[in-house]
C-alpha cells in the first residue's frame, strides 16, 4: 500500500497522561486487566516526544569494498533515520554509493532474520523458533559429541569470509574456533590472491599509492576495473586528473560504465591482458623509452626481461593474441611511456584467471620499466594492507585447550620430534572439492560473514557436500541461499547495532563505527555470539574452550587498538576517532624511497621467489586454459549489490528487478534469441534459467551475468562456474591459489 | 456472554496467537477463543505443521509472507520501525504503558497493538472517559483499522482456506472492524 497517511494527532496523545489513565484503571477496578497481557506499566510517561532531534553518530561501512566509507548515521528516538557520507574523510567526501544510501532499508527490512531458528529437515523450509539458549546448547552438544567420537575437532569447520569486515569480526569468530581446539578452516581468498602474490614477487609487498593521488597522474590506465560501479569515490580523483589534462584509458573485455567515461577503450580477448602488457613493453623497449636509469638503480633482472621481450614478444604477436590492433598497442604504449607520471590501476577481475598472476606481473613490469614506481601520480596500484595492523584480539593471543589434537602437516613434522598440531586449512576457492576429499570428513560447519552457496563455484557439488553435513550453522542478517540449507540460523547485527572499527584496502582512512541503535529483535553481534558459545562449552565441559566468556563489542573494539595503529594514524587513543575519521600519516606515494621488500631489496623483474613457487622467474606470458564450451562466461559485480548483499532490498530492486544474461547481437541472432526471451545458460556443471538482454557492450564470444542474489529467485551464476584456480596465490595465502572465476565457459539456448 | 467480555476474550486470544513462539502456544491461544468462534476453527491435525506455517507467514527466517507490523503497511515504503511504530509507542506511553520488549520487537507488532486496544476497551467498559474514547477511536480509525485489513488481505493471498492461519487473520480483521463500527458503544 502506498498511502500518505495522516499521523495521529500528537496533541491528542499529550492530553491523555499517565496519571489520568491510572486513575481510570483503579476507578473501575480494571487494573487486573494488565495481568496476563503484554503491555506493562511505564516507569515514567511524560508528554509524547516530538520528532526532529536527530543525533549523529560516526559509522563505517563494513562491506569490504574499495571505498569503505566513513559515514554519519542519524538517529531519532532510537530509530535510524538516514545516513550520509562523512565529509571529514576526503576520500568519502560526504557521499555514499547507491547501496550505502539504502542502509536504513537493510536495518529495517521486514526480511531480516529476527530470532534463532532451527530447521526440521535440511532444506524443508520447516522452521521452528528457538531461544538463544537452546541454539547454543544444540551447537555445543554437537561440538562436544564430535570431539568425543573423533578424539579431535577437525570435523568442525569454519567458513568466515569478508561479508561483514569489521576488524573485531576478524578476531572474534576465528578466535572462538581457536578457543575450541584445532579445527578445519576454509581459507585463502576469493578476491585477489593471484595479483597479491604477483606484487609480492615483484615488490616484496603490496602497497598502492593513496588513491587520492590519482589526481596527480598524467596518464591513467584502468585495467580490468570498473570504478564507476565498484569504487565510485575514486572517480572524482580520476576526473580531477582528466581536468588537468591526463588521458584515461580503460582496458576491459566489456564496455562498462567506466569505459564509457574514458578517453579510450580497449577490449582484449578474455585472459590476454598479460600479452597486451608485454606487447606494450616490447614497443617501449624498441622506442628506447624504458627508464634505464630508474631500472639500473632500483631493479633486478631487467636485462633478462629485456632478452625475453626481444626473443619472445612482438607487438604483432600481442595483436594476434589480444585482438587489439598492433597500431593501437604501439600508440598506447608510447603514450604511457612518455606521459610522466603514468599509472595503472590493476583490477581484481583481470587476475581471476588461470594466468592472472602472470598478467599482473606483466603490468607491474610495464609500470616499473617506464620509471613510474615510487612516483607521485604513478604506480602499479592494486591494494594495501598496511592500515590493517590491529591487534586482532583475542584471536592473536589465544591457544587451543591443552591436549588438543589437530592436523599434522607431513611437510613440517620432523621425525622424532614432538608432534606439532595445527588447524586443517582448506582452499575456499575449491570448497566442494576440498570437502569431498577431506579425511577426516567435515561433519559440522559454521558459516559467518559468508554466503558460500551464492558465492562459491560449482554450486551443485557444493549443495551435495552441504547436505552431507551433520550440522550447518549459519550466522546472518538475511535468509540467503546458504541459510536455506542450515540446521540453525542465528541472527546477527548490522554495523549500526554494534561497535566496530574499519579500514580499507585501498584508501588510507580509519573510521570508528559507533553503535547508534539497539539490536533489533534478538540479533547479536559476533562478539557476543562467540562469548555465549564459549561460556556454554565450559559449563558443559570445563576447559573445553579458551575463548573469552564475557566480552562486549565495545571492549573488543577498544582492545584491538595498539601502538602501531595509534602511531600510523596520529591518534593517542580510539576515542580520538569519535571526532571523526583520520588518515594514515604515511607518504601517499608507495615505494618512494625505493626500499623494496624483495630478497634483493630491489624491484624484481627476475624473481627467485616466483621460481620457488613453480612460476617462471620472469613475467612470461602463458595462455589461459582453452574453452570447454562455446562462450566465455563473465560474472562481474553489479553497481546495485556487493556480491549477495543489497540486491535483495526493495530500493535496489526498483533499479535492478531481475537478473539477465547479456548477449552480443551477433551471438543472439545465431541462437534466435531476442531481448526478453527466457534462456538457459548451461554447461556440464549445471544451468541457469535467466532472461536475455541483447547488447553490443559485450563481445561476441561472451555471455555476461552479474553475480548477485535476488530474493525469491533461484538464479545463481555459480551453477555454471567451475572451481578452476588461478596460477598464483599459494605464496601469501597458505598454499591456496586464487579463483579463476572470470575464466569460465558455457553455451546458451532459448527455452 | 456479554459483548464486552466476548470482545476482550477474542482480543486476548488473537494477541496471544500472533506472538506465539511454538505450536503449543498457538494451540493454547486458539483454545482461549470464545466458544462460538472456537467451534468454527478449522481442524488442525498437526500443530507442528501449523507452527511451520505460522513462522513462514509471520516470523522467519525466510522472507515473511505477511509481516505483522503496522509500519510495513502504513509507511510509504514497507519497513519495520517506521513512523507507525513510534506512533504506537507514543500511544502506549500516553496510557502509561510500554512494550516489555524494548527494541527487540517493534512497538507496532500486531499483538502489542491488540493488547493496547484490549486494555482501552476494558477500561472504557468500566469507566467512561471522553479523552480515552477519543484516543481509542483515533487509534482504531487512523491506525489499526487501516493496516489490519491489508495484513489480512496479504494472508488471504497466500494461505489456503480452512487453515488456522487464514482463520485467525480473518478473525482479527473482523474484530478490529467490529470495534471500528461500534464507535459510540463506549
Amino acid at each position: 500500500m502506498e498511502k500518505e497517511r495522516k499521523l495521529m494527532n500528537s496533541s491528542l496523545l499529550n492530553e491523555m497522561s499517565r496519571r489520568s489513565f491510572v486513575k481510570l484503571l483503579t476507578a473501575g477496578g480494571a487494573a487486573a486487566m494488565l495481568h496476563g497481557g503484554l503491555l506493562t506499566p511505564k516507569a515514567f510517561a511524560g508528554p509524547a516526544k516530538t520528532a526532529g532531534g536527530c543525533k549523529a553518530f560516526h559509522s563505517a561501512c563494513q562491506r569490504n569494498c574499495y571505498d569503505t566509507c566513513a559515514m554519519l548515521s542519524y538517529v531519532d528516538d532510537g530509530v535510524l533515520k538516514y545516513v550520509e557520507g562523512d565529509k571529514q574523510s576526503t576520500f568519502t567526501n560526504g557521499g555514499l554509493c547507491v547501496k550505502g544510501y539504502s542502509y536504513p532499508r537493510r536495518v529495517y527490512s521486514p526480511d531480516r532474520i529476527k530470532y534463532p531458528m532451527k530447521q526440521i529437515g535440511r532444506g524443508t523450509g520447516n522452521w521452528k523458533r528457538i531461544s538463544w539458549e537452546e541454539a547454543i546448547d544444540s551447537i555445543c552438544d554437537k561440538i562436544l559429541s564430535i570431539k568425543k567420537e573423533d578424539g579431535h575437532l577437525l570435523g568442525l569447520a569454519l567458513d568466515k569470509n569478508s561479508g561483514s569486515e569489521g576488524i573485531t569480526n576478524c578476531a572474534v569468530i576465528q578466535g572462538l574456533f581457536t578457543g575450541l581446539g584445532y579445527t578445519t578452516r576454509f581459507e585463502g581468498s576469493n578476491c585477489w590472491p593471484a595479483g597479491y602474490d604477483a606484487q609480492y614477487f615483484d615488490f616484496g609487498d603490496m602497497v598502492c599509492n593513496d588513491p587520492e593521488d590519482l589526481a596527480n597522474a598524467g596518464y591513467i590506465i584502468l585495467w580490468g576495473v570498473n570504478p564507476a560501479w565498484t569504487s565510485i569515490h575514486t572517480m572524482k580523483f580520476i576526473y580531477a586528473a582528466k581536468e588537468r589534462g591526463a588521458k584515461v584509458v580503460c582496458i576491459d573485455p566489456v564496455l562498462t560504465q567506466t569505459a564509457a567515461k574514458c578517453d579510450e577503450y580497449l577490449a582484449p580477448k578474455m585472459g590476454t591482458d598479460g600479452a597486451l602488457a608485454l606487447g606494450m613493453a616490447r614497443h617501449i623497449l624498441d622506442l628506447g623509452l624504458a627508464d634505464r636509469g630508474w631500472v639500473a638503480d632500483n631493479a633486478l633482472g631487467f636485462p633478462e626481461f629485456e632478452q625475453y621481450l626481444r626473443e619472445k614478444v612482438t607487438v604483432q604477436w600481442a595483436a594476434e593474441e589480444t585482438g587489439i590492433p598492433a597500431e593501437t598497442i604501439a600508440r598506447i604504449a608510447e603514450e604511457f611511456a612518455k606521459a610522466k607520471p603514468a599509472t595503472v590501476w590493476i583490477g581484481y577481475g583481470l587476475q581471476r584467471h588461470t594466468n592472472g598472476g602472470r598478467a599482473v606481473r606483466s603490468i607491474d613490469a610495464l609500470v616499473a620499466m617506464t620509471g613510474n614506481v615510487g612516483k607521485k601520480g604513478g604506480g602499479a596500484r592494486y591494494g594495501q594492507e598496511f592500515t590493517w595492523d590491529f591487534e586482532y584480539w583475542p584471536k592473536s593471543k589465544m591457544s587451543p585447550p591443552a591436549g588438543s589434537i589437530g592436523f599434522v602437516n607431513p611437510a613440517k613434522q620432523k621425525p622424532g620430534e614432538p608432534t606439532v598440531y595445527s588447524n586443517r586449512s582448506l582452499n575456499r576457492n575449491q570448497a566442494a572439492r576440498e570437502m569431498r576429499k577431506a579425511d577426516p570428513k567435515i561433519r559440522m560447519l559454521w558459516v559467518s560473514c559468508s554466503n558460500p552457496m551464492s558465492q562459491y563455484p560449482n554450486r551443485n557439488e557444493m549443495e551435495k557436500m552441504y547436505r552431507g553435513l551433520d550440522m550447518l550453522v549459519v550466522v546472518d542478517q538475511f535468509f540467503t541461499q546458504t541459510a536455506e540449507l542450515a540446521d540453525i540460523v542465528l541472527p546477527t547485527t548490522t554495523q549500526f547495532e554494534e561497535w566496530q572499527v574499519n579500514v580499507s584496502y585501498w584508501h588510507y582512512w580509519l573510521a570508528i563505527n559507533e553503535q547508534c541503535i539497539e539490536p533489533l529483535f534478538e540479533a547479536k553481534p559476533n562478539t557476543v555470539i562467540s562469548a555465549l558459545v564459549s561460556k556454554r562449552m565450559n559449563e558443559l565441559s570445563p576447559g573445553s574452550c579458551t575463548y573469552q566468556q564475557d566480552l562486549t563489542p565495545k571492549e573488543c573494539m577498544i582492545r584491538n587498538f595498539n601502538d602501531t595503529i595509534h602511531k600510523l594514524n596520529g591518534i593517542s587513543s580510539w576515542e580520538d576517532l569519535l571526532k571523526g575519521p583520520v588518515k594514515a600519516k604515511r607518504n601517499p606515494v608507495s615505494w618512494a624511497e625505493g626500499k623494496f621488500k624483495t630478497p634483493s631489496g630491489k624491484y624484481e623483474f627476475l624473481s627467485a621467489k616466483a621460481a620457488e613457487y613453480g612460476h617462471p622467474a620472469l613475467p612470461e606470458y602463458h595462455s589461459r586454459r582453452p574453452n570447454h564450451d562455446k562462450f566465455v562466461v563473465l560474472t562481474p559485480h553489479t553497481k546495485f549489490g556487493l556480491h549477495s548483499q543489497f540486491i535483495n532490498l526493495d530500493w535496489m530492486r526498483d533499479f535492478n528487478p531481475e537478473p539477465c544474461v547479456y548477449i552480443n547481437p551477433n551471438s543472439a541472432r545465431s541462437k534466435n534469441i531476442v531481448s526478453g526471451d527466457m534462456v538457459r545458460v548451461y554447461n556440464k556443471f549445471g544451468e541457469v534459467a535467466v532472461k536475455a538482454q541483447v547488447t553490443d557492450n559485450v563481445p561476441e564470444d561472451t555471455l555476461l551475468m552479474y553475480e548477485a542474489w535476488f530474493k525469491n529467485e533461484k538464479f545463481n551464476v555459480q551453477n555454471v562456474l567451475d572451481d578452476a584456480v588461478a596460477d598464483m596465490g599459494a605464496y601469501q595465502f597458505g598454499g591456496h591459489r586464487g579463483p579463476a572465476i572470470q575464466e569460465q565457459f558455457a553455451n546458451v539456448e532459448k527455452m | 456472554m456479554q459483548e464486552s467480555q466476548h470482545e476482550a476474550q477474542t482480543l486476548a486470544s488473537l494477541r496471544d496467537f500472533f506472538i506465539a513462539q511454538d505450536g503449543a502456544e498457538l494451540e493454547a491461544a486458539v483454545g482461549r477463543l470464545p466458544e462460538d468462534l472456537k467451534s468454527a476453527v478449522p481442524a488442525v491435525p498437526d500443530w507442528d505443521a501449523a507452527e511451520f506455517d505460522f513462522n513462514r507467514f509471520f516470523v522467519g527466517p525466510r522472507i515473511l509472507a505477511a509481516p505483522p507490523y503496522a509500519s510495513v503497511y502504513l509507511s510509504p515504503e514497507p519497513q519495520v520501525m517506521g513512523e507507525a511504530a513510534l506512533e504506537a509507542r507514543r500511544i502506549y506511553a500516553a496510557l502509561g504503558l510500554q512494550s516489555p520488549f524494548d527494541a527487540r520487537l517493534p512497538d507496532d507488532h500486531l499483538s502489542l497493538e491488540l493488547d493496547a486496544l484490549r486494555i482501552m476497551q476494558g477500561v472504557l467498559s468500566h469507566t467512561p472517559s471522553e479523552p480515552l474514547k477519543e484516543l481509542r477511536d483515533c487509534f482504531v480509525h487512523e491506525h489499526l483499522n487501516v493496516w489490519v485489513p491489508l495484513f489480512a488481505r496479504r494472508v488471504r493471498m497466500v494461505a489456503p482456506e480452512h487453515t488456522i492461519i487464514r482463520f485467525m487473520a480473518d478473525a482479527v480483521e473482523r474484530c478490529v472492524e467490529s470495534v471500528a463500527e461500534s464507535k459510540g458503544r463506549f
